[in-house]
């Protein structure tokens, strides 16, 4: 079997003459959360109703839990939950309510299930006020707790925070933190708000004008953003023995072109430039490096568009 | 599917629109059955009458069209196209891992069955104890029965083919106002098409949808032939719609 729960091959997706989609290829490992970034419009929401269900794709396939589909199937969709944009309410039912008609269509023995849900995303004490007199946040958590009612295996969540207030973003990032760390759960979060996704997801894929222009490890996103000094020099391997053996320092990385990533003496530059001149190197190239994670998508994109 | 039906019998006993229309045509059938039975209102000339049944008169109000449309795409639109356009709840149901085929015919069963109740159930039982009470219920015989049997099984038929084409269109426009006038305009074209088929085509190509069921299931002398006919085109219709509605809703891509 796949160690992947969900996959996508050469996913397309086209309205008319607008590609929306175009070739996304992603990799989902179980209990990963992954966050997808990218702009309004960029093609996040469309990627998450093909691996729903809600929509089909024009070609390529999604594999999920191990089978792969050209159209997503029911015993697929029985394992996920989801809030695909806005939470779709019942305004004329309550919380109990909503949650009991989709324990119906779902087929869940016992109700059981609908006060828990409720008291895990903070809804136990709202009673029989209808869900049209809720704030935002509160139809948020509602939609988060009809996608949660069959204790899916991957939780599909689109701009879940969207119209949230500070504390309720707090909450609901700590709610699906718990759900992946003591549930297993994987999910697939996306959002335009980065450093939001930034302290939840341990896997990112970017995603611009359909399509998906990369993929990152939390540790391999950090790394690219991370503050370090980029030293290109004549002779990458003595440079390196000079980083160890002069300045003391293991915190660098050589890197496939040759050059170095020090991630030391960010504050004092002509120490680094002074000892490597000394011992006969030739400096190429010597500059302060490191973005936040908006730059980096930023400079990701502009580097799209200017191709 | 069964799962499907429950929630759907819980979404529809807790519909506003459904209550509201079953109060207005309780109440509005008890009084024109009462002004028909207390001799207050005379009717003359309708198919009742001929069948010697003039006491259940005022049910020919509900037999017109214009009538079963308006109640039919109202209950439609506030009870199907809602969820595709408004709440937009039709997402979680797709999504809920049940086959869209299942989906499609739980909704038309409910949304059929509660149309039913409200159109047509609730005038009969009204018109049957409004002349068992009220009057002394002499016109209610085993012939008299026969005759609103067969004649309402009849129109059942056309009925439920009637539901399932607002049922398609509600779920084609997705907009409560769209399906009501949708609804109605094909509606007035076959009223159209009834009264100006002087062309013998026309009037067979009328004859045989099943908006002919509704003229038709009323007269008191159907030859058994005439009857099988409309039972081959009624179930030949809504086997036919429901086939083309299931293969539309699977295609169908859910907005969100």
């Amino acid at each position: 079997m796949s160690e992947y729960i969900l996959q996508t091959k050469q996913l397309q997706k086209k309205y008319q003459t607008n590609m929306a989609l175009d070739q996304v290829n992603i990799t989902i490992k179980k209990g990963d959360i992954y966050g997808l970034i990218g702009q309004n419009g960029a093609g996040k929401t469309t990627l998450l109703r093909l691996i729903t269900g809600l929509a089909f794709p024009t070609s390529g396939s999604i594999s999920l839990f191990g089978k792969t589909y050209q159209h997503v199937h029911v015993e697929a969709q029985k394992r996920m939950g989801a809030v695909i944009e806005q939470p779709a309410l019942f305004p004329h039912m309550s919380a109990y309510e909503n949650l009991e008609v989709q324990r119906l269509q779902k087929g869940i023995p016992g109700k059981a299930c609908i006060d828990k849900t409720l008291e895990l995303v903070g809804l136990a004490d709202v009673g029989n006020k209808k869900t049209k007199n809720f704030s935002l946040g509160m139809k948020q958590r509602l939609g988060l707790a009809i996608a949660l009612l069959s204790d899916p295996e991957l939780l599909v969540l689109d701009e879940p925070t969207n119209g949230l207030d500070p504390m309720a973003i707090v909450e609901m990032r700590e709610l699906i933190k718990k759900l992946s760390r003591e549930k297993g759960v994987t999910v697939i979060i996306s959002s335009h708000i980065l450093s939001e996704l930034h302290q939840l997801a341990t896997k990112f894929g970017f995603i611009h004008q359909g399509k998906l222009l990369q993929e990152l490890s939390t540790k391999e996103l950090n790394d690219q953003c991370r503050q370090h000094l980029r030293i290109k020099v004549d002779q990458p391997e003595k440079g390196a023995t000079i980083l160890e053996k002069e300045l003391f320092t293991t915190d660098f990385e050589v890197m496939a072109d040759g050059s170095l990533k020090l991630y030391h003496y960010l504050d004092d530059v002509r120490t680094v430039s002074g000892t490597l001149t000394k011992h006969g190197l030739i400096i190429e190239h010597l500059s302060l490096d490191g973005d936040s994670l908006e730059n980096y998508f930023t400079k990701l994109i502009g580097g799209v568009e200017n191709e | 599917m069964n799962n499907l039906l429950r929630a759907e019998t819980y979404k529809l006993k807790r519909n506003k629109t459904f209550w509201v229309l079953l109060i207005t045509m309780i109440g509005l059938s008890s009084f024109l059955h009462y002004l028909i039975v207390s001799d207050w209102w005379f009717m003359s000339g309708t198919p009742f009458d001929q069948a010697g049944l003039s006491e259940l008169n005022a049910l020919s109000v509900f037999m017109t069209p214009l009538y079963f449309n308006f109640v039919v795409s109202t209950l439609a639109g506030y009870y199907i196209s809602v969820e595709f356009s408004q709440t937009r709840v039709i997402k979680n149901q797709i999504i809920s891992g049940n086959k869209r085929s299942h989906i499609f015919m739980s909704k038309y069963i409910l949304f059929s069955l509660a149309a039913y109740i409200v159109t047509v159930f609730i005038p009969v039982l009204t018109a049957l104890l409004m002349v068992l009470f009220i009057k002394d219920g002499t016109v209610i015989t085993s012939k008299s029965l026969t005759y609103l049997f067969s004649s309402y099984g009849i129109f059942t038929i056309g009925f439920f083919c009637f539901t399932a084409l607002v049922f398609i269109i509600a779920i084609l426009t997705e907009d409560s106002g769209k399906t009501i006038l949708f609804t109605f305009l094909i509606s007035v074209v076959m009223f159209i098409i009834d009264l100006l088929a002087t062309k013998p085509w026309i009037q067979a190509f009328y004859e045989h949808t099943f908006y002919f069921h509704f003229k038709a299931a009323f007269q008191h002398r159907l030859a058994t032939g005439e009857i099988w006919t409309l039972i081959v085109i009624g179930f030949g219709s809504l086997l036919l719609m429901l086939l083309l509605g299931m293969y539309m809703f699977n295609k169908k891509e859910i907005k969100s």
